[in-house]
């Protein structure tokens, strides 16, 4: 099977395959703990047929996303363990190293499937499965390469096509990329941005209110004075009339914006509460930067021969993972750094009195909305008078100002880049090499370093995050000395202007441009500028810049109450080095570069979606594997449908009694409801006992293919799926 | 009379002011000042403080339409929360704390020289008048 028969474009076959790695480390980690659980004695047949299930899933959805090694691996193993489940003779005491040792070189394929020795790798894995299969022989005795033919017959319990009660697995978890859950993260600031927008209209409209009121008041007075004038009574009471609507629209109006500022505050809440839940689905225990640091650690001690235990103290404590992983680098320098600077010689240690082995200790703990990290060690410490005197030689600092300053304001000035990284061979330079990374890391997140040490006693260093972030992809760039950032997402590409105009032609329209050197600096134009082509809800335009820095992960940062009318800007982030940084918002350079369009703008955001798409109805599709599922709402989606998923024949039933579906696309062999058991449940009922069914199945024999008929299916489609396949089962009557 | 006890007593400029300290969370040295374009002169700029965006203010425009010196990178700035915001007022100095005395309308301190007293939140509410007011003008 090749890749172009899949129908998937490259981005989308990319995420499906990524899909199918997770699923298959989870898969594969089943089959290990099963092995293990059993030590080296054979797996009960349950054990084995749950292996086997598992096995066979994997082989389904490999071929669906277009990986032919590993649905033939995954075949070999489904084979392999039916033949030990056939012969009891067949599991040696060494089975179960060879199974766990398939299973590791399976996973370890999976994650290098771009390297160029996967062949080799693939013909090495099939050489250990086959010494499972056939324990007696000789590994030379290879059979030729994969044939398409099933083994059976297979286990009684897998024959009959259904999983029978559920064996009892680990908790449901759902496996989703950070990448995603900081997608929603980013529509949540997106969110929060929109709301800002809309409260700036209300409040607009609450003047306007207002405005009405005294308008309506003053031709109130107006009447009342002239109430003696009856020269035209028509007009007088017309007036009066309007007087009085007027006097009833106003305080509708006026009671609309309150309700609607009611409303935003809701909707500010409910924003908040998005966020904070997105956040916990990414918190992780900081064990895993912890386990890290031990790793790093072991390292550091066969590359020195230093005598040094980890400690670690809150293992527990919640890390927003992104936060987490831009700490590996910071906690990796600090650890070296006291290694290298902070634990003395052993003899010097001795003479001491302290402890041979020297403690590095790292605990982790929450505090407020601050996650603090603490990373110790018990050496010789910080000389501070000598820093004093450092600081005062390289000329940062005059010799009052070290004086008077405190202990602790002259440790921070050793985090300050270049403080100490001057090249003295001395230890008070090896010392600040490299904090400046950590600074600037800690910086980056919105955090801070602080610094304490005590003579003889050692050093620590206090990192204080905020609990979580919300990291964005910008594009940086330099107008009038300061560095902005736009949303990466609305840039499009970049661009040259020329000095003086005030338009220019990309692809085949020409595109107003907004001179930010005049919108944010002082504007001397007069040569051509780099530039960033922006688009925003349908609308493209060009803003010259004096310098595009690139694109950067970023964190934003809210302007607060005070700034909020600027709306000019969408937030602000911090710089490595501590500077703010402003963020432009791309809606308003939209609204700034077309004027008139501003209102039409908005509301071009929300028809996007509505192509005349011929709807063919609703679709339900069941299989336990997550990457058939997506592979087939692609397909499905994209001949019209509404697809709905399910992930086992039990929730399939459950959707069936809500919902009417016109479709139900479904595997065989599922974990707590099968597919034959499905249907006939769904023939059973009166609302879905017409509904049109197409099984998927990798194993397609005559006794399936009677049951299916009976039944009524419309048509049974071998895995992997194609579209074409799909069609034709779509179609068939 | 009325004692107001824990005022802050700074200067800025030629001018003293006097704010009860109870609306001042700290001293600070401020960091790099970016500067804001498209705000109004009364917010010299935005720091960073302790990861959040901080926002500073010159109070002589606040006051008096009549700017101060430009907020740099190490002039000293009491950073107020009132009325749910938070920002800083860039000092030439903090001079001390003390205790003052209210005197036919006037503010004194215990020499008897007279003082401005702060209303943060009113201070704080021009800031926003002014900074929407721009915003309005700007489109």
């Amino acid at each position: 099977m090749s890749g172009a028969e899949l129908d998937f474009d490259a981005e989308e076959l990319a995420m499906l395959r990524q899909l199918f790695r997770a699923e298959a480390h989870d898969a594969l980690e089943t089959v290990t703990a099963r092995v293990l659980a059993g030590g080296s004695a054979r797996p009960s047949a349950e054990a084995l047929t749950e292996m086997m299930r598992v096995t066979h899933t994997l082989k389904g959805a490999a071929g669906t996303v277009g990986l032919p090694v590993m649905v033939d691996l995954s075949h070999r193993l489904e084979s392999a363990l039916a033949a030990v489940g056939r012969e009891p003779s067949g599991w040696l005491p060494a089975t179960a190293d060879l199974l766990v040792a398939v299973i590791d070189a399976l996973r370890g394929y999976l994650d290098h499937l771009a390297e160029p020795d996967t062949d080799a790798r693939a013909a090495q894995i099939r050489s250990q499965i086959d010494r499972i299969a056939r324990p007696n022989r000789r590994p030379e005795s290879q059979p030729p390469a994969f044939v398409e033919a099933l083994p059976e017959p297979v286990l009684e319990v897998a024959a009959e096509g259904e999983a029978g009660p559920a064996p009892p697995g680990p908790a449901p978890w759902l496996h989703v990329e950070v990448g995603r859950i900081d997608d929603l993260m980013s529509s949540a600031g997106e969110l929060l941005f929109d709301r800002t927008r809309i409260e700036r209209r209300v409040q607009l409209l609450r003047t306007l209110a207002r405005d009405l009121s005294r308008t309506r008041q003053t031709l109130h007075d107006a009447l009342a004075d002239d109430a003696a004038d009856e020269a035209r009574p028509g007009l007088r009471a017309t007036l009066v009339d309007a007087e009085a609507a007027l006097a009833g629209q106003a305080a509708l109006l006026s009671q609309t914006t309150a309700a609607l500022l009611d409303e935003i505050e809701a909707l500010r809440r409910t924003i908040g509460e998005l966020q904070r839940g997105l956040t916990r689905m990414r918190m992780e225990p900081a064990r895993s930067l912890m386990l890290h640091a031990a790793r790093t650690l072991r390292g550091l001690r066969r590359a020195t021969g230093a005598t040094v235990e980890l400690r670690t103290a809150g293992e527990d404590t919640e890390v927003d993972k992104a936060v987490a992983e831009h700490l590996v680098d910071p906690i990796t320098q600090l650890l070296r750094n006291a290694v290298a600077h902070g634990i003395e010689p052993a003899a010097v240690r001795a003479a001491q009195a302290k402890p041979a082995t020297a403690t590095i200790t790292i605990r982790a703990r929450q505090d407020g909305n601050s996650l603090v990290l603490e990373v110790g060690d018990d050496g010789r410490g910080i000389d501070t008078g000598a820093l004093r005197r450092r600081l005062v030689a390289t000329g940062r600092w005059n010799a009052p100002r070290a004086q008077l300053a405190n202990d602790a304001e002259v440790l921070e000035a050793l985090l300050e880049t270049g403080v100490s990284s001057r090249g003295e061979a001395d230890e008070l330079a090896g010392r600040g090499v490299g904090l400046g990374v950590v600074q600037q890391a800690v910086a980056r997140l919105g955090g801070e370093v602080t610094v304490a040490s005590a003579a003889g006693k050692g050093t620590t260093f206090t990192l204080r995050l905020p609990l979580s972030t919300t990291l964005a992809q910008a594009m940086l760039f330099k107008v009038d000395g300061q560095v902005y950032a736009i949303p990466n997402a609305h840039v499009i590409d970049t661009a040259h202007v020329g000095a003086h105009a005030t338009s220019a032609s990309g692809g085949h329209d020409t595109l107003p441009v907004v001179r930010l050197e005049q919108l944010l600096g002082h504007g001397a134009a007069g040569e051509r500028r780099p530039a960033l082509v922006v688009s925003f809800a349908g609308k493209t335009l060009v803003c010259t810049v004096d310098k595009i820095i690139g694109a950067r992960e970023i964190i934003i940062k809210p302007l607060g109450p005070l700034l909020a009318p600027l709306t000019l800007y969408a937030g602000a982030t911090i710089s490595g080095s501590g500077k703010v940084q402003l963020i432009l918002d791309p809606a308003q350079l939209v609204r700034r570069a077309y004027p008139e369009a501003a209102a039409t703008a908005l509301a071009g955001l929300h028809d996007r979606g509505s192509s005349p798409h011929v709807l063919a109805g609703r679709a339900l599709v069941v299989d336990d594997s997550r990457a058939i599922r997506e592979a087939m709402t692609s397909m499905l989606g994209s001949e019209g449908w509404i697809v709905d998923v399910a992930e086992d024949g039990a929730r399939a039933l459950q959707m069936t009694r809500q919902l009417r579906y016109d479709l139900v696309v479904t595997d065989l062999e599922m974990p707590a409801l099968g597919g034959f058991e499905l249907i006939a449940r769904l023939r059973g009922d009166e609302r879905s006992k017409d509904t049109a069914v197409v099984i998927i199945t990798s194993r397609a024999n005559p006794e399936h293919r009677r049951r299916a008929r009976d039944l009524g299916v419309r048509a049974l489609v071998a895995k992997p799926i194609t579209r074409r396949k799909l069609l034709e089962a779509l179609a068939a009557r | 009379m009325p004692e107001l006890r824990n005022v802050i007593i700074f200067t800025v400029g030629a001018v003293r002011y006097a704010l009860e300290l109870r609306w001042v969370r700290e001293v600070v040295s401020l960091g790099f000042v970016t500067s804001v374009p498209t705000a109004p002169t009364a917010l010299g700029g935005v720091c960073n403080l302790h990861g959040a965006i901080l926002p500073v203010l010159d109070v002589g425009v606040l006051l008096d339409g009549v700017p101060g010196l430009p907020a740099r990178q190490g002039d000293g700035a009491l950073v107020l929360e009132a009325e749910g915001m938070v920002c800083a007022l860039r000092v030439d100095q903090v001079d001390h704390v003390a205790s003052l005395h209210e005197s036919a309308g006037d503010v004194i301190d215990a020499t008897g020289r007279p003082l401005r007293l702060l209303d943060p939140g009113r201070l704080l509410h021009r800031a926003l008048e002014l900074v929407a007011g721009e915003a309005e003008r700007m489109g």
